[in-house]
């Protein structure tokens, strides 16, 4: 009996000593560096372990057979291979690196974007709205970056010397023709589209894919926001006028509208004015977002803005004693719909229809002006991604405007044109690792007006350097059809074209951004007056090297960034007699923004300064062309926004603090007086400083919601 | 002794052994459980993961290995600076919470960690993410509780994420202070379901409401 007893016990614990065999070996990666805390183990067993700090495992086990040993990391390839039991007990294991799109390089040449999800990201959709002097003005906001050119008459983005009409804006990969409200002569106007709308913008000053087109200089590419996640009402009372908005959530879909009324009379009373306006700004402005999310992975999105606005103005002109008067009235329409869908890991596709109208009424003395701009724009885009090394994306698109002019002085001039512009591009972004990727891309251009189809190449390569730090190159050509005071004139001038050369260096680490970017850009065929009237034989160049830092850490609670832009440019085009540097290229261009928040008294203060050297003008009066130099551009423009409840925010803010009296270039009589002098005046801000006042309440069920991102 | 009884006698023996002593999966959970509460570094966390990890793949029914590697990986995110690793962690950690809910949908611990989960991703940037999180993590929290009152976990982190909204107000803070106390009760009440079930947060919830006033 007690033998028996002996016998079961002895076997029981045999079968667990005799069958136990201990497996060891080292898990490395492609260069032969060990791995740790890799898991190792038998599958479908409870049988493994971790590999320690030089990747060596060692684990015993009690199976038997045949088993697959597997190896696992985050980041790294599962590796598993077929061991017999016992005897197989020395395995060494090799893990491939996984290319992860999240993780790998980005290529940052000629590119700023501001997106909500990665920490990566150069700027918050935040930070558009939250900068001092750019009173929520997406352009405003832009020109604290580096690349731009502070052109304080105008309120539009100026990049790399090119002109204003060179940036263009797309919404949701979807052009938008006349993105700026209509101002006065030498005033500064403002985007037509709130920021609030968006969720992620991307600002690229050169080398931008070859999805974008017909934009010479700049890439503005911003992305509306998904679904609403919750019912919200919105109210704002402004120094400058009103609106009201609301979103509301139904399951799968969401619609959100806002009515918006400015009317600048009353400040204009309150707070005197260099000009004269026989009529101060005043708008009604609407917009409707519709999402639809359908199935898994569809959205539709459309978006609808219009907007009606009148101004009038008296501009006196000191030499002549007389005044101009110049009126505007302006009707808005934009739609937008698009729709996105994924069909499978490999294949998503996108398509999207935009349409523009623009009717201007323009009364300048005795001239009447009346300008009709259609655009429609319609693009299809398949996304393909084989593996993870590789993504290829091509579309389709085509670009419709019509054009009517009509000028009536003493006769009736009319003019107009029909423009089919059909594109086509390919593009594929090949990962060689998570360290190197390569962008190179073609884009097809056919314009039915001068009959051309022209092919313009992008490329551009991104290497990562050590763990925060990365180089990139851009290269590309660009092109955008001439600008419609020609086209109307001449039908059959080519496109204006620029070649950029980018090479950037950034180094990112924790909330620290530091990045230099420097550039070379060529202009040709840019249209030029001639004898015969227009033609495309101007040219020009610009060159020069950005310079950014941003840092969110060094000082709890104070986030601030600087940019500084050298430039030299210069260009022959328009009415220039020769190759000149134009008016709007500053050599220099520093910003410094600030942000601080001082919790004690629940407020955000925000500063920026400004700062831009001498700006060319033209002084007929002298032989060399564009020859004169305006004195430097100072701007310290400061705001606070106030969280009186958590539901109630009061902001304010004043530009231009200090009141300087900052010229922007000088008008010229076209004739000279009697003693043969051209007589001049300045161009000057239209008041010394410009000061908002606004109180925004958000109501909704969480009461922890409230307009502060969006201030 | 008669032979013939014997065999009988001990096969009766070992099935009760069997019956009584626990299965090799709770022996192996329970281990691991008591690792990643014990763990502290990086390093340990990540081994105890690993182990979850075999387990999980052993046990494809089981929801327990997936909630305690996400706890893991949320508890690593607290201990991480860099505001793109701490990210990396809670995707991690998602994954298992969401693949755990695949299994349990209805297991209202797995939700608590989702708004545990939301409620770190605040702290990578809350000027930027404070609306977006703080939404995602209460509406979370409040669904577990939905589901069972007395989960004194959801209570808690319901109870400081309000306390943090109030306190950046600077509006009362009785109602979260109450939620707090009422979250050290439960604690104090809690009846853990089995032997796997979370018991975690007692002390910090007991810290919060004495500093909570």
């Amino acid at each position: 009996m007690k033998a028996i007893f002996t016998i079961l016990l002895l076997l029981l614990y045999a079968g667990h000593v005799i069958g136990q065999s201990t497996i060891t070996g080292r898990v490395v990666d492609e260069k032969g560096v060990g791995l740790p805390g890799v898991n190792v183990f038998l599958v479908d067993t409870y049988d493994g372990t971790s590999t320690d700090l030089e990747g060596y495992f060692s684990f015993k086990t009690s199976e038997e057979g045949n088993y697959q040993l597997k190896a696992t990391f985050v980041g790294y390839e599962a590796m598993s291979q077929e061991i017999t039991l016992p005897g197989d007990n020395e395995i060494s294991v090799l893990l491939k690196e996984v290319i992860n799109r999240l993780d790998a390089v980005v290529i940052s040449a000629g590119s700023f974007s501001a997106g909500e999800e990665s920490s990566r990201e150069v700027l918050k959709p935040l930070d558009i709205v939250t900068t001092a002097g750019a009173t929520a003005d997406i352009a405003g906001a832009l020109n604290t970056l580096p690349g731009t050119q502070t052109v304080g008459e105008t309120g539009r983005l100026f990049v790399r010397g090119g002109d204003g009409y060179e940036t263009r804006t797309y919404i949701d990969g979807m052009e938008v023709l006349e993105s700026y409200s209509p101002s006065a002569p030498n005033t500064p106007s403002r985007g037509r589209f709130s920021p609030f709308m968006f969720k992620g913008t991307s600002f690229s000053t050169g080398g931008y894919s070859a999805e974008y087109g017909q934009a010479l200089s700049s890439a503005l590419i911003l992305n509306t926001k998904d679904m609403a996640a919750q019912n919200r009402t919105d109210l704002s009372l402004m120094s400058v006028g009103a609106d009201v908005s609301h979103s509301q959530v139904f399951g799968k879909s969401s619609i959100s509208g806002k009515i918006q009324y400015t009317n600048l009379e009353p400040y204009f009373a309150l707070i005197s004015q260099r000009i004269n306006y026989d009529k101060a700004p005043e708008a009604w402005d609407g917009n409707m977002a519709y999402r639809h999310q359908i199935g898994e992975s569809g959205m539709l999105k459309t978006y609808a803005n219009w907007s009606s606005s009148q101004l009038a103005v008296y501009q006196p002109q000191s030499f002549t004693n007389q005044e101009d008067r110049f009126e505007i009235d302006n009707n808005y329409h934009y739609l937008n719909v698009s729709y996105r869908d994924v069909i499978n890991p490999k294949w998503s596709y996108n398509t999207g229809a935009a349409y523009t109208s623009s009717k201007e009424d323009i009364q300048y003395n005795d001239v009447d002006i009346e300008e009709q701009l259609f655009g429609a724009h319609v693009k299809g885009v398949v996304n393909f991604d084989p593996d993870a090394s590789l993504s290829i994306r091509t579309g389709l698109e085509h670009y419709y405007r019509q054009h009517n002019y009509n000028l009536t002085e003493e006769n009736e001039i009319k003019k107009n044109y029909n423009q089919h512009i059909s594109t086509s591009f390919i593009e594929a972004d090949y990962y060689l690792s998570n360290d190197l990727v390569i962008r190179s891309g073609v884009r097809a251009e056919t314009n039915n007006l001068n009959r051309q189809t022209n092919v313009y190449p992008r490329l551009s390569v991104a290497q990562q350097l050590g763990e925060h730090g990365q180089v990139s190159l851009g290269y590309g050509k660009f092109s955008q059809q001439a600008q419609r005071e020609y086209l109307r004139v001449n039908t059959n001038l080519d496109e204006e074209k620029a070649t950029h050369y980018i090479a950037n260096y950034q180094y990112m680490t924790g909330k620290r951004t530091f990045r230099v970017e420097g550039y070379y850009k060529s202009y040709n065929d840019l249209v030029k007056d001639g004898t015969q009237g227009p033609n495309n034989e101007g040219q020009g160049y610009a060159t020069g090297f950005d310079v950014f830092w941003r840092d969110n850490q060094s000082v709890s609670g104070l986030d601030y960034w600087v940019s500084y832009s050298y430039i030299d440019s210069e260009r022959d085009y328009r009415d220039y007699p020769q190759q000149a540097t134009p008016a709007f290229s500053s050599t220099h261009n520093l910003s410094v923004v600030g942000k601080y928040f001082v919790q004690d008294i629940k407020t955000q203060i925000g500063a920026t300064y400004s700062f831009a050297s001498a700006r060319p003008f033209n002084n007929p009066n002298e032989e060399e062309f564009n020859a004169g130099r305006t004195p430097a551009y100072h701007d310290l423009s400061v705001n606070f926004s106030y969280l009186y409840r958590s539901n109630v925010i009061i902001h304010t803010s004043v530009t231009n603090v200090l009141g300087v009296d900052n010229i922007f270039g000088y008008e010229y009589a076209s004739e000279p007086n009697e003693e043969g002098i051209y007589q001049s005046q300045p161009i000057k801000q239209m008041a010394p400083r410009f000061i908002f006042l606004g109180v925004f309440i958000t109501l909704a069920k969480n009461k922890a919601v409230n307009q502060m991102p969006n201030l | 002794m008669n032979k013939s009884i014997l065999l009988p006698l001990l096969t009766m023996a070992v099935m009760l052994w069997s019956f009584t002593t626990p299965s090799k999966y709770e022996e192996a959970m329970k281990k691991q459980i008591n690792n990643v509460y014990q763990a502290n570094t990086l390093d340990e966390f990540q081994v105890v993961i690993n182990a979850l990890d075999r387990i999980a793949q052993n046990e494809d029914d089981k929801w327990e290995p997936l909630y305690y590697a996400g706890f893991g990986y949320v508890m690593m995110a607290t201990r991480t600076e860099d505001a793109t690793d701490k990210d990396k962690l809670l995707d991690q950690a998602l994954e298992k919470v969401k693949a755990g809910l695949n299994l349990q949908p209805k297991e209202d611990e797995l939700i608590v960690l989702e708004g545990f989960i939301h409620m770190i991703r605040v702290t990578v940037d809350p000027a930027t993410r404070g609306q977006q999180y703080s939404g995602l993590s209460m509406q979370a929290l409040n669904k577990a509780l939905a589901m069972d009152a007395n989960n004194p976990r959801a209570m808690y982190m319901l109870g400081q994420m309000e306390l943090g909204t109030a306190r950046f107000f600077g509006s009362d803070t009785t109602a979260p202070c109450e939620k707090l106390q009422k979250a050290v009760v439960l604690f104090e009440n809690q009846k853990p379901e089995g032997e796997l079930s979370p018991v975690w947060g007692q002390e910090s919830a007991i810290r919060a409401a004495q500093a909570c006033n």
